[in-house]
């Protein structure tokens, strides 16, 4: 592509269009490409979307229409190094997931949905994260964590905070 | 523990249960070799038929019937839709399954893809179950490597892809058109039906969606034969022509205020009552349930009384439920507040709300209002009868909507208030003493920041 | 035949017709209410406005089954034996939670809102909702945000039919418009750096049922309750779209395009549709004026009438040059009133202005690179006079050869359209008008200039790209001192009264065979010629 700056690496690239064989039109290639852009850089900027729509030859606007369906997908500025999902549906808020939640936000502090001042921490609400089982429960990157206690919270956010990588997240 | 004998469950504790070895070792693909040397894709259709399979997604259709809806000689292509958006609150059936015991889920696929004449299957995950999504990419990968999955599966004619396809945290990809757009590449709206996706799905093209304990049901069926299926579960109504029974094993989760909330295999038609005490080990703490929510939170709820209904396709709904849904069973003790529990319904819906159709997205988002209201002290009496309205008029079932969110979203609202409506007026006028009997609008609290 | 029963009323369906609930409702009389369904657009039924009851009769009992749920009309064919019912208290409830549901979140600012009496949403609150609000009240606001160059959105006025996004999916095919976020807190939208910026813009504002869409160039110009509506033809390229003029008080305020299968479907482009300002401009040429010792001497229009025709009765041999703006009637008014004065007259078609080239969208509307409405009728009415084709060249070369000595040329361009050196050939006649709407070079040489009127003004016929012929009446007087080409060409060929376009084009329709088929009455989407004809020739050969 001719863009000077460029947002999507030669990698991003070839990681998006490896995705289209799998399907008919390259529009169904809108979700893979806004996870591969944004396992990588934490979020996915306006101009990536430019670019994603580029090399699925749609308008910027059809791929931001999808991609803000789902608020799931940041575009202001990356999440933090670890990106945590606590879960608030009815099976873990009966076992205590918003006091979790707010013990976290408090002990953070941030607000659900903000990211600590280093840059270490996003915490986030989630609908059930279907694992009830183990209610109230948290999603870190991609470490579940069970069984939430205001102390394994804490220590959770010690182990973020020391820098330890929590959930594998890229 | 009841007797009875886990079979989809039955490799899960098993160590290494998700590789193929193992999967292999306990009789796995067996159905697969033995089906595809055996039979033609009809007679496995038939055989699913005979089953009187239901799906286990939520909707309970008649997985056979599904099938056949798909047109006759077709060019093709078909496609295949695995719906794994397990996103129900109080569900997780699917993700134990696919964590460690994907090769059954596969199995099940390429069966199903066979039945179907489906060459390329889409599997759509939710974006929550990443240890799923691993293992299931491991388990294609070692199916591709010993020739189940690819070119000419096992020497035959038949060729099968299956495709892993991410979702981004929206309950409304679970709905099987949802889905199709979501897949697509679109935001996840429903489409109006007709068409059906097994005329015009995915692509354009006859699709059949399918959920993951379903496929596995397949599997097990093709393995152990209708005989033994139907030696599970609830018959058939006799004096309902229409009604396919509900039989087969049924993988129930239990959560919320339990001893030991889990994943239970049991026969459909188990009471809500012995699920919690043989299975569950009883209501946590040493209390009393107050009411369960029998299959996902979309179903509704049963009172402390109501706990004896059997959880097969046709008991909730005769206790005012939606239906068996999910068989994801929540218990609520007899300590919790009904306020807390339906503020909690209506902020998930109105935050899953597709915003397509008009009656849902504002309903399910004005019913918040209120029940924030209410829940801040500020309720109305007639705060009550303006949610039962909405409640009584959102949904697919009185025509408003395209999909059955808004039905999900109006069951709790429903079944809340019109079973425990007591407490819903002791709490407004204790809470609001001076305002609970106004019945003019009130102003709004302010909006709270969602993201 | 096809039989389907609305409220009771039998309305029969033609064979093969496709017709779904809200048609044929329409059929029997009965208004359906919606906001997302557009007949040119795909079907999403998400507003749910237009839920009816439906069922079926019985062909042999005639007994009826009605479906438990209530349905959208606008998703449910109308086949033989359908039954909808459209005025139960089940539908009326179910119109009154749409239009609450609407209410909550939407601003009421009707009073400042352009679209105020003719908004869907009020209208349907009186029609369908209930007097008092249910619902919590919170502070109201009305965001504004700009689409593009030609519309603005009024944020949350919205209602979420999501048509205008359909339509630049559907129609227009840039896809500038989308829809952002989820739930009850979506919004349209454009991409940042990338506004709604296609050449049919304007026609969002149409499809928008509420006053969200809001058109920069009418906004809060004019209420539309003081505002009517003339059907028109518009004049900008050959497509000849039909249009509404809507004007108040001999002002122009906005052109709206009007339904026409025919023609346009339910659209316009913007060069049509915010083209229309020179009606208004205060260049128009206003005065009868002589060219006397380079001074120019403001004449009364009856005086310089009796002087164009006397200098034209003693020219001898004269020329008509007919713009491709003129009308069928003024056309051969002016054509007649030359072969009067000089039995071999030329009468010729004038320049047809055609800037780069034909752009058709995503669904096929085109906008034509010849921007002039009736360069087909001149050209049919030249072929008559003339028994072939010709043009001002021919005019050019007859002047050269010392034959033509009188010039009548008619104008009505509204931008330049001619350069210096064909102005200087053409004016070397003894005597040259020029009827024309502003300064040209050819206007500076005139020896008459007589300010001609715009198409607003005009009443007459106009033959698009396809042989349609589309009649039109005037929508606005012309400015003080512009006089009407027709009645200037009926004074000059002493016609008695009022010239009346319907007679004029009897008579055309008598004496040229291309315009036969226009004896009959021409309807509001008027006729095609050449398929008349056609039919015509097959019946007599037949």
């Amino acid at each position: 592509m001719p863009t000077a700056h460029r947002i999507l690496t030669d990698e991003m690239i070839a990681a998006i269009q490896a995705y289209f064989p799998r399907y008919p039109t390259r529009q169904a290639v809108t979700l893979p490409a806004l996870h591969v852009v944004n396992e990588r850089l934490r979020y996915v900027p306006l101009e990536a979307v430019v670019e994603i729509a580029e090399l699925l030859e749609l308008a910027p606007a059809e791929v931001q229409d999808a991609l803000s369906f789902y608020g799931f997908f940041r575009q202001d500025k990356p999440h933090g190094q670890t990106r945590a999902w606590v879960c608030r549906s009815v099976s873990c808020a009966l076992r205590g997931g918003e006091e979790v939640l707010s013990h976290l936000c408090r002990a953070a502090g941030v607000r659900p949905g903000g990211t600590t001042a280093d840059g270490k921490l996003t915490l986030e609400f989630a609908e059930c994260l279907g694992a009830c089982e183990f209610a109230p429960c948290m999603l870190a990157g991609d470490t579940l964590v069970k069984n939430l206690t205001p102390e394994s919270a804490d220590a959770f956010l010690q182990k973020v905070k020391q820098g330890v990588s929590v959930g594998g997240q890229k | 523990m009841p007797k009875f004998e886990p079979v989809l469950l039955a490799n899960i504790g098993k160590p290494n249960s998700h590789a193929l070895a193992v999967y292999e070792a306990a009789g796995g693909y067996r159905a697969l070799k033995k089906v595809l040397a055996e039979m033609t894709p009809l007679a496995l259709i038939e055989m699913i038929k005979s089953s009187n399979l239901r799906g286990r997604g939520g909707a309970g259709f008649p997985t056979g019937l599904k099938w056949s809806f798909l047109p006759k000689d077709h060019p093709g292509p078909i496609y295949m839709c695995i719906n794994a958006d397990e996103s129900e609150p109080g569900t997780f059936n699917n993700r134990i399954l696919m964590e460690d015991d994907p090769h059954q889920v596969i199995e099940g696929i390429i069966l199903s893809c066979y039945a179907t004449r489906a060459q390329t299957a889409y599997l759509y995950i939710r974006y929550e179950y990443p240890l799923s999504y691993q293992r299931l990419q491991a388990a294609i990968d070692e199916c591709y490597a010993a020739g189940y999955l690819g070119k000419k599966i096992l020497g035959t004619d038949f060729s099968l892809d299956i495709y892993l396809h991410r979702g981004a945290a929206a309950y409304i990809c679970g709905e099987e058109t949802g889905l199709i757009e979501s897949l697509e590449g679109r935001r996840a709206w429903p489409r109006i039906k007709p068409p059906f996706p097994a005329v015009e799905g995915a692509f354009r093209k006859p699709t059949v969606v399918n959920n993951i304990e379903t496929v596995c049901c397949v599997t097990q069926i093709a393995a152990r034969g209708v005989e033994w299926f139907k030696s599970i579960g609830v018959p058939s109504d006799p004096k309902n022509p229409r009604d396919p029974g509900s039989y087969g094993p049924k993988l129930y989760c239990l959560s919320g205020h339990v001893n030991q909330p889990g994943c239970y295999e049991a026969p459909l038609g188990i009471t809500c009552r012995q699920l919690i005490d043989e299975y569950g080990g009883g209501v946590w703490k040493g209390r009393k349930a107050k009411a369960a929510i029998p299959g996902g939170i979309s179903m509704g709820l049963l009172t402390e009384a109501e706990l004896d209904t059997p959880l097969d396709f046709n008991g909730p709904g005769r206790v005012g439920c939606l239906g068996l849904g999910t068989a994801a069973v929540v218990v609520i003790d007899d300590t919790t507040s009904m306020v807390d529990f339906l503020h909690n319904s209506c902020r998930f819906f109105a935050h899953e709300s597709c915003g397509q159709c008009t009656p849902c997205r504002e309903g399910t988002a004005w019913a918040l209002t209120m029940m924030e209201r209410i829940k801040a002290g500020k309720g109305r009496l007639r705060d009550l009868d303006l949610l039962l309205e909405i409640g009584d008029s959102i949904g697919i079932m009185p025509g408003t909507t395209i999909c059955g969110l808004a039905d999900g979203a109006a069951w709790p609202i429903k079944n809340a208030i019109r079973k425990f409506r007591g407490e819903f007026e002791q709490y407004i006028q204790k809470t609001n003493p001076k305002g609970y009997q106004v019945t003019e609008a009130v102003e709004a609290l302010p909006i709270l920041a969602a993201h | 035949m096809a039989i389907v029963i609305v409220d009771g009323k039998e309305v029969e369906l033609a064979p093969g017709e496709r017709l779904n609930g809200i048609q044929a409702a329409e059929r029997a009389g009965v208004d359906i209410p919606r906001y997302c369904w557009h007949p040119g657009l795909s079907v999403v039924a998400s507003c749910r406005m237009c839920l009816v009851e439906t069922g079926t009769r019985n062909a042999e009992t005639g007994a009826i089954t009605m479906l438990p749920k209530l349905v959208p009309a606008c998703q449910t064919p109308a086949a033989d034996n359908t039954v909808f019912v459209t005025d139960s208290e089940k539908v009326q409830r179910s119109r009154a939670m749409v239009e609450e549901d609407l209410l909550i979140d939407h601003p009421i600012d009707c009073p400042i809102c352009d679209k105020a009496g003719e908004c869907y949403l009020q209208d349907y609150h009186f029609q369908h909702g209930q007097d008092k609000r249910r619902a919590d009240i919170r502070p109201f606001t009305s965001r504004r945000r700009e689409m593009g160059e030609t519309v603005t959105l009024f944020v949350d006025r919205c209602v979420m039919c999501s048509r205008c996004v359909r339509f630049t999916r559907e129609i227009s095919g840039g896809s500038e418009l989308y829809v952002t976020n989820r739930g009850n807190r979506e919004e349209i939208d454009v991409f940042p750096g990338r506004p709604l910026d296609n050449k049919l813009s304007g026609n969002v504002v149409d499809l928008c049922p509420v006053g969200a869409l809001g058109d920069k160039d009418f906004l809060y110009q004019q209420r539309v309750w003081f505002m009517k509506k003339h059907a028109g033809v518009c004049t900008g390229c050959s497509t000849g779209c039909s249009i509404d003029v809507e004007e108040n008080l001999d002002t122009v305020y906005r052109l709206k395009p009007r339904t026409n299968p025919h023609v346009n479907q339910w659209w316009m482009c913007d060069e049509g549709r915010y083209g229309f300002h020179y009606v208004h401009s205060d260049r128009r040429l206003t005065n009868v004026e002589r060219l006397e010792d380079d001074k120019r001497l403001i004449l009364e229009w009856s005086q310089a009438l009796r002087e164009i025709d006397e200098r034209f009765r003693d020219a001898g041999r004269v020329a008509a040059v007919l713009s491709p703006h003129l009308t069928v009637e003024e056309a051969y008014l002016l054509a007649r009133y030359a072969r009067r004065v000089d039995s071999q007259a030329l009468v010729v078609l004038g320049p047809v202005p055609v800037v780069g080239d034909d752009e058709t969208f995503k669904n096929g509307f085109t906008i034509r690179a010849e921007k002039c409405p009736n360069r087909r009728g001149v050209e049919e009415i030249v072929q008559h006079f003339m028994g072939r084709a010709a043009t001002l060249d021919d005019v050019s070369a007859s002047i050269e050869a010392g034959e033509t000595r009188a010039a009548w040329v008619s104008g009505g361009y509204k931008d330049a359209w001619i350069d210096e050196a064909t102005a200087g050939r053409l004016a070397a006649v003894e005597c040259l008008v020029v009827q024309d709407l502003f300064d040209s070079p050819l206007l500076e040489r005139a020896t008459y200039r007589l300010p001609g009127a715009a198409f607003a003004e005009r009443d007459g016929s106009y033959v698009n790209h396809a042989d349609r012929l589309q009649s039109v009446a005037w929508a606005v007087r012309p400015p003080a001192g512009v006089r009407v080409e027709a009645g200037v060409y009926g004074e000059l060929l002493a016609m008695p009264g009022l010239v009346k376009a319907r007679r004029v084009l009897d008579e055309v329709a008598r004496e040229i065979a291309f315009f036969s088929p226009a004896a009959d009455p021409v309807g509001p989407l008027g006729m095609d010629l050449k398929a008349r004809v056609m039919a015509a020739e097959a019946a007599i050969t037949g």
